[in-house]
């Protein structure tokens, strides 16, 4: 049950990050294309507020898929010392802070919305854009990020009830642990270690 | 505030909690016992104002730019075309790993991505061909570190984004330190090798014709660093818009050598929004670190501390310079950068040195911190990249490395010229 | 009864910080009260604080005291654009008498969007004009590509003919020469630290950008709580010591700094520099308020709403002798 529902979060996050990386590439492109324009004395105009834009919700939304792939990075000085129960215990309790954290990030996101859509405010710019329509996908990606956080630490604190240590080292651990034990075995039976 | 600060940050960094909210936790400390304001009630507009930004957006567009060259194979072919140029010498390979890593220096932005990009290409050779895993691994590490010298560098664009620099004059600056550094690694490697030969491996000298044909392969990589540049200086475009010609001539040179397919496309941007979404938690992390450091007092409390001392310009550089190596062993490097660039600069230029040059010298002790341990991405990323082995084998690699930088860190506070010659010239 | 306030500074590498807000709140104003005001300082950017957010984070309370350009915060209050047209302010005197002028406005604005009571506005030295292209006259820019920042001196350049470039300060140097601008604004001081004199070769002296108002401004609640003496004594005090000096020393910062850029004059800061001063014409002002009155202040009422465009007319508009079609 727990592995489902993160299989499917990681699969459903995937699927962000696709969408994520894709309007990265179309901002890349229409800068791109804006450069070759301003030679001939044309412009779009306002390609740097949009990347501005592109970049705080590419930014929000990527965040809950560097979750799932582990990317987020950890230092492992302690943790790598314990065995499989503390390793576990620990992943669970760092994902718990960054869940908590991450969800006052969200609920901060809020009153910076407000005070947009109150004011009414608008870009500095001679584009005007409205900043709550660039700011409530924003605010939306900090929400997913906190949702899929408090999501994974439920599954992760199931898979560590059930004893299912390697299962919790997998979706929350620090990556190439498990390789690493493995090739440690390896590496000491290969010659260049023996001198 | 200093010595809780600092210990708030080993204890948190030891539970292995993940570094940007480590930051937070450390910035809500702040704001909680050092602070009589709710700086707490800013932390959504930190966030937003710290990721809404045009600037920043080149951290995504070279990163990808990397990606596509790894995935699609030129980064293989790189490295495959190197070896035969310089794996006569004593390290075999080890040069390999530190030249592929200062090409992809000249063509990525950070030094993640070169550092993981190389690693990813050089790890199986290491095995097959016997080398001393250390060694090879640090070369892969420090040798990645150039990524943020060698023009373009996202910390450059960092840096001369918040001390309002020139970023073209800072690309131009870092060139010859980068190069004098990739020259120094290679001599530091030559050096062991001489005196352990067994640290080495295997030496090949491969025939001339091989040597050539082998060039050909290495122009991609040349000329991806001539379009990326040549926009940026013959003014067509800013380096956040430079990025972006980058990322499209890499998809060009990929489609050219037959590589590009959607499986690259859709893997390069998975990895750039992963590898961006890393950065930028550490990012806003230590922008709200700083907001809250700056709110209560840090800067002035450094700033009485340092006049108290009563130091010279140069007892000032020394003293910034001890700053970075230590907080280097701790801090992450964007937040080492974040953090201290708004408190150390203006000291630093208020004692009459020019911005550019400390620009220079900041990333090569930000290299540094890169490759120190315990906290020190490169070290993590090459062996996140290798997959076997213990991590304190890359550390112990890097030393010889770290030993380096030192030297070139001595050589810029004595020769300020090997960071301004360049865009003086070409001002 | 003792009181900290925490203060958020304006820009700490420009004079205006230095000479005048930092002297200010360090010291001349926890000196006159005696010891009963105490003050923490810093500044925006030292804070790292994106410039749309400080009067944001102010009226939010995070802290009590905060001062920087009102122009980086039209975004959440377009009216506040009236505080600072470009060219119809000339000299320093007659921008103080449009700030004057536009002050009940000014204070309406910052209660209403950002929850604060306004304590001063003094001026940065106004934004002026840095070409690397032949110009005699304002309608020379016609063509022209100039960095600018700032909605409304994007639109004036625009009715102008003139095409509004984004590049960030520290970048244009190297545009300048590059072309990939013609000229840039800024402040004739910033201009000449910055070395902008090396890659440009005439300067038209006029406020193309404005004044960039700088409005210091205390949170609502936190003014409020303070007693009616200590108020008192703080309006004062930063009207006598910290504004009056401010703009007094406004005019001659401006005639030094144009000196050191063309040599015309003595140059205290430093070596005099030989650009090319353009002489602004009468036909050059009749021209500016023509675009001003055509085609810019209606935009901004459009933005602003036409309650706030009749107010400036009867404030602003009756100092400096401009008039919105209503
Ligand atoms: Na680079
Ligand atoms: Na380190």
């Amino acid at each position: 049950m727990a592995e489902t529902i993160l299989g499917a979060l990681r699969r459903f996050n995937r699927w962000v990050a696709l969408a994520v990386g894709a309007s990265l590439l179309l901002c890349a492109g229409f800068v791109l294309l804006d450069i070759v324009l301003r030679r001939f004395h044309a412009s779009f105009g306002g390609t740097d507020e949009i990347s501005g834009y592109v970049m705080a919700i590419a930014t929000s939304w990527g965040m809950a898929y560097a979750l799932s792939e582990l990317g987020h990075v950890r230092i492992d000085l302690i943790r790598s010392r314990g065995g499989p129960r503390l390793r576990a215990l620990f992943d669970l309790f760092a994902l718990s802070v960054l869940a908590a954290t991450v969800s006052l990030i969200a609920l901060k996101c809020w009153p910076v919305l407000e005070r947009s859509i109150l004011n009414s405010s608008r870009a500095n710019t001679p584009l005007e854009t409205p900043l709550a329509l660039v700011q409530w996908p924003w605010m939306a990606g900090w929400i997913w990020f906190a949702i899929a956080s408090w999501v994974t630490v439920l599954a992760a604190a199931a898979l560590l009830l059930q004893g299912r240590h390697d299962a919790v080292h997998r979706h929350i651990g620090i990556t190439g642990e498990i390789e690493e034990a493995e090739a440690a075995a390896v590496a000491a039976l290969r010659p260049e270690n023996a001198r | 505030m200093i010595p809780s600060m600092t210990v708030g940050l080993l204890v948190f960094l030891g539970l292995s909690i993940p570094v940007g909210i480590v930051l937070f936790l450390l910035g809500f400390g702040i704001d909680t016992f050092f602070s009589p304001f709710p700086l707490v009630r800013g932390l959504g507009n930190m966030v937003w104002s710290t990721s809404n930004n045009p600037t920043l957006i080149a951290i995504p567009f070279f990163v990808l730019l990397g990606e596509i060259l790894v995935r699609s194979g030129i980064a293989a072919r790189t490295y495959a075309a190197l070896d035969r140029w310089v794996s006569w010498l004593p390290g075999g390979l080890v040069h390999a790993n530190i030249a592929t890593a200062t090409m992809f220096s000249a063509t990525s932005g950070s030094s993640v991505a070169t550092a993981a990009t190389v690693a990813t290409v050089a790890m199986p050779q290491a095995e097959k061909l016997g080398y001393d895993p250390r060694l090879f691994s640090g070369a892969i590490a420090a040798g990645g570190t150039l990524g943020i010298m060698i023009p373009p560098s996202i910390n450059l664009i960092v840096y001369g984004f918040l001390t309002q620099s020139s970023i073209p004059q800072l690309f131009l600056a870092g060139l010859i330190p980068g190069l004098m550094l990739a020259l120094g690694f290679m001599a530091v490697t030559v050096l062991l090798c001489a005196i352990r030969p067994e640290l080495g491996g295997v030496r090949r000298v491969f025939p001339l014709a091989q040597m050539l044909r082998a060039l050909a392969q290495l122009l991609p990589i040349i000329l991806l660093f001539g379009i990326i540049v040549g926009t940026i200086y013959r003014g067509w475009a800013t380096p956040t818009e430079a990025a972006s010609v980058g990322v499209f001539g890499a998809l060009a040179i990929a489609a050219l050598f037959g590589r590009l397919d959607l499986g690259v496309i859709r893997e390069s941007l998975l990895g750039t929004v992963k590898v961006t979404a890393m950065i930028m938690l550490v990012v806003i992390g230590a922008s709200f670190l700083n907001f809250t450091l700056a709110s209560a007092g840090l800067g002035a409390e450094l700033q009485t501390m340092l006049d108290g001392l009563g130091l010279s310009p140069m007892g000032l550089i020394l003293v910034v310079v001890g700053i970075y190596v230590v907080l280097g062993f701790f801090i992450e490097t964007l937040s080492l950068m974040v953090v201290t660039i708004p408190i150390i600069v203006p000291l630093v230029v208020a004692a009459g040195f020019d911005p550019v040059w400390f620009g220079i010298l900041m990333i090569v002790l930000i290299e540094m911190a890169l490759i120190t341990p315990p906290v020190g991405l490169n070290l993590y990323v090459v062996q996140g990249a290798r997959k076997s082995g213990r991590m304190g084998e890359v550390m112990v690699g890097a030393v010889p490395y770290v030993l380096v930088m030192l030297a070139m860190v001595a050589l810029l506070i004595a020769m300020p010229q090997l960071a301004l010659f360049l865009p003086e010239t070409l001002r | 009864q003792s009181e900290t306030l925490s203060v958020v500074g304006s820009w700490s590498n420009l004079p205006l910080h230095n000479e005048y807000e930092a002297p200010f709140w360090s010291q001349t104003l926890p000196e006159a009260s005696g010891g009963t005001i105490d003050v923490a300082l810093t500044t925006h950017n030292q804070m790292n604080l994106g410039v749309g957010d400080v009067y944001r984070l102010l009226g939010e309370g995070v802290y009590d005291v905060a001062m920087t350009v009102a122009d980086y915060a039209v975004a959440d209050a377009p009216e506040l654009e009236g505080l600072d047209v470009p060219l119809i302010a000339m000299t320093a005197d007659e921008a103080r008498a449009m700030v004057e002028a536009a002050r009940p406005m000014v204070e309406d604005i910052y209660r209403d969007r950002f929850n604060s009571h306004v304590l001063a506005i003094a001026p940065y030295p106004p934004q002026v004009v840095f070409c690397n292209a032949e110009i005699e006259s304002l309608a020379d820019l016609q063509g022209l590509k100039v960095r600018a920042s700032g909605r409304m001196t994007a639109q004036f350049l625009e009715a102008l003919g003139a095409e509004g470039i984004n590049v960030g300060f520290g970048e244009v140097p190297g545009a300048l020469q590059n072309g990939v601008v013609d000229c840039a604004v800024t402040g004739a001081g910033s201009g000449y630290s910055a070395g902008w004199w090396e890659v440009s070769t005439h300067l038209l002296p006029i406020p193309l950008g404005g004044w960039d108002s700088v409005v210091t401004a205390i949170n609502l609640d936190r003014w409020n709580s303070l007693s009616p003496e200590m108020q008192t004594l703080i309006a004062d005090t930063i009207a006598a010591e910290f504004e009056a000096p401010a703009w007094a020393a406004a005019q001659d910062a401006l005639t030094s700094d144009i000196a050191c850029l063309t040599g015309n004059g003595d140059c205290p800061a430093g070596e005099a520099r030989d650009m090319v001063l353009v002489e602004v014409s009468d036909a050059d002002f009749a021209r500016a308020r023509e675009v001003l009155e055509t085609t810019v202040l209606p935009d901004w009422a459009a933005r602003a709403g036409s309650e706030w465009a009749a107010r400036w007319n009867e404030s602003v508009g009756a100092a400096v002798g401009v008039s919105i079609a209503q």
